[in-house]
């Protein structure tokens, strides 16, 4: 009667399928998502039945923080002719343009600078400080200290976040605000204006809890230049939550 | 899976020579893939932002008297938005971290027929024609509408029940059959077109809503005020500025109401 013998297993895991499964999984994500821009405030979208979905190019979001600060984020066609860069930088020539219309002091803009605002996601300066501002990109953490000032966390108290907004209903003497969306309208880029134009090219993006006067100051801007159709900007909600 | 083993060649010649096994060890690999699922399931998003598209009127003043268009008293439902917040800003009310919406409408007039300033004699409070409701999402059981949806649905009373027969003629197949996908969006296509048709049709009484919010009202309650716009199918909505009366009414029934 000797003793049963307790064969000894290995306790080696075959994890190959495990990481066949893994891998798959990593190519669906890396397919599927994109990547969240960096925005300079962070808002919750209000919930909404609306089912209509924001347009992939061709628009520009307007960011709105609770306390009424204004950034913009242009979204142009992916194509050669209009690229964002491009594109961009003609945006930037064009609100100085409209800009030196009204102040004594004119600005320009040096190619580096021009270049610097190309690179931009979101962006919203006061356009007297955007120079000082787009010279940070050349230096050493320079992107960083851009990111900070756009958040309003600068210690520089000099240094102002958001697009200056005000309540203003002359075409002829637009706000900053007006300016840069009126710049929009006219960049070469014939699709974003007609996307302008039909209302699915200006998204404004707000957080459910900002009050109204502050969402109503910027439907009242955009009334004033004759952009009377824009959506917002919704979270998915179920038709009966 | 992850081994590989040496045959050693039928074995007569070299007898000792130890079968070979070489295994892979597959468990960093997995170690790194989930790092880098993890790392992409943080940083990206795959839901896509909904849209909700209004119109607003030109800024511009309407010259001429005459060319205004009119809602007539009968059809006109306001819908005023407002919500509790901090006294004297523009905070989140700090009780419950969130803001409390509060929806008034009226019909037809400020103040009603007598209006707000009231012929002999009549004070404000008494002719407000003011009233208060609320979101609020179908009853569970019975799902029935509720709160400002039972209005709005009371008042477009005979687009709904138009829209409804098209809805259930949608579900019985009456639009195409709903088998295969082909036809289930043909048949969506044909519905909507349809529905269309009912909330244009002038020969059916129609509310006309004018959407209006004081300032500290949230931008959230203008979305949901949209929302049910479009959950009850009302084809003519404003969305308008406070008149005084507005204001006037608001802070009265806020005085007799509220503390």
């Amino acid at each position: 009667m000797g003793r049963v013998k307790i064969a000894r297993k290995s306790t080696f895991i075959d994890m190959t399928a495990m990481s066949d499964v893994t891998v798959l999984l990593l190519t669906f994500f890396m397919l599927t998502s994109t990547f969240l821009s960096k925005e300079p405030a962070t808002v919750i979208t209000p919930p909404s039945v609306s089912t209509e979905k924001v347009q992939e190019t061709n628009f520009v979001q307007v960011l709105l923080s609770p306390e009424g600060k204004v950034w913009l984020t242009m979204n142009n066609d992916t194509s050669a002719n209009w690229s964002n860069e491009k594109m961009k930088m003609a945006l930037l020539d064009k609100v100085a343009e409209i800009y030196n219309e009204q102040h004594k002091n004119k600005l320009s803009f040096t190619p580096e600078q021009k270049y610097a605002f190309s690179k931009l996601g979101s962006f919203g300066v006061p356009l007297a400080q955007m120079g000082e501002f787009l010279n940070l990109a050349s230096q050493q953490e320079g992107q960083t200290q851009m990111d900070k000032w756009l958040s309003g966390e600068d210690e520089n108290p000099n240094h102002v976040t958001g697009i200056p907004i005000s309540w203003n209903s002359d075409e002829q003497r637009p706000n900053e605000f007006q300016m840069w969306m009126k710049a929009m309208r006219q960049t070469e880029n014939s699709n974003l204006a007609d996307k302008i134009k039909d209302g699915t090219g200006v998204a404004i993006k707000a957080d459910q809890n900002t009050a109204f006067d502050v969402v109503h100051m910027v439907m009242d801007n955009l009334q004033t230049i004759h952009m009377n159709k824009f959506t917002l900007l919704t979270a998915l909600k179920g038709p009966e939550e | 899976m992850a081994e590989v083993q040496q045959n050693d060649g039928g074995g007569k010649g070299k007898a000792h020579q130890k079968k070979m096994q070489i295994r892979v060890d597959f468990t960093p690999m997995v170690d790194m893939n989930m790092l880098l699922i993890t790392f992409f399931m943080l940083c990206t998003t795959m839901i896509k932002s909904q849209t909700l598209t209004i119109a607003l009127p030109s800024n511009e003043k309407v010259q001429n008297e005459e060319n205004m268009s009119q809602a007539s008293a009968d059809d006109a439902v306001t819908i005023i938005l407002d919500a509790k917040r901090k006294v004297g800003s523009f905070d989140v009310d700090t009780v419950n971290g969130k803001v409390v919406p509060i929806v008034y409408y009226y019909f037809g007039k400020p103040g009603g027929d007598a209006g707000i300033i009231g012929a002999g004699g009549t004070v404000l409070s008494e002719n407000n024609n003011l009233q208060e409701s609320e979101f609020l999402a179908n009853d569970e059981k019975s799902g029935k509408a509720r709160g400002i949806r039972d209005i709005i649905q009371k008042r477009n009373k005979d687009v709904l029940t138009e829209i409804n027969k098209l809805k259930k003629k949608y579900q019985d197949g009456g639009f195409g059959s709903l088998e295969t996908k082909d036809g289930r969006e043909k048949a969506q296509a044909a519905y909507d077109q349809e529905a269309s048709k009912v909330r244009k049709n002038e020969n059916l009484k129609k509310p006309i809503i004018i959407i209006k919010s004081t300032p500290q009202a949230s931008y959230g309650s203008l979305v949901s005020v949209l929302d049910e716009m479009q959950i009850n199918s009302i084809s003519k909505y404003q969305i308008d500025n406070m008149t005084k009366a507005d204001s006037l009414m608001v802070i009265d029934y806020q005085n007799s109401h509220h503390k």
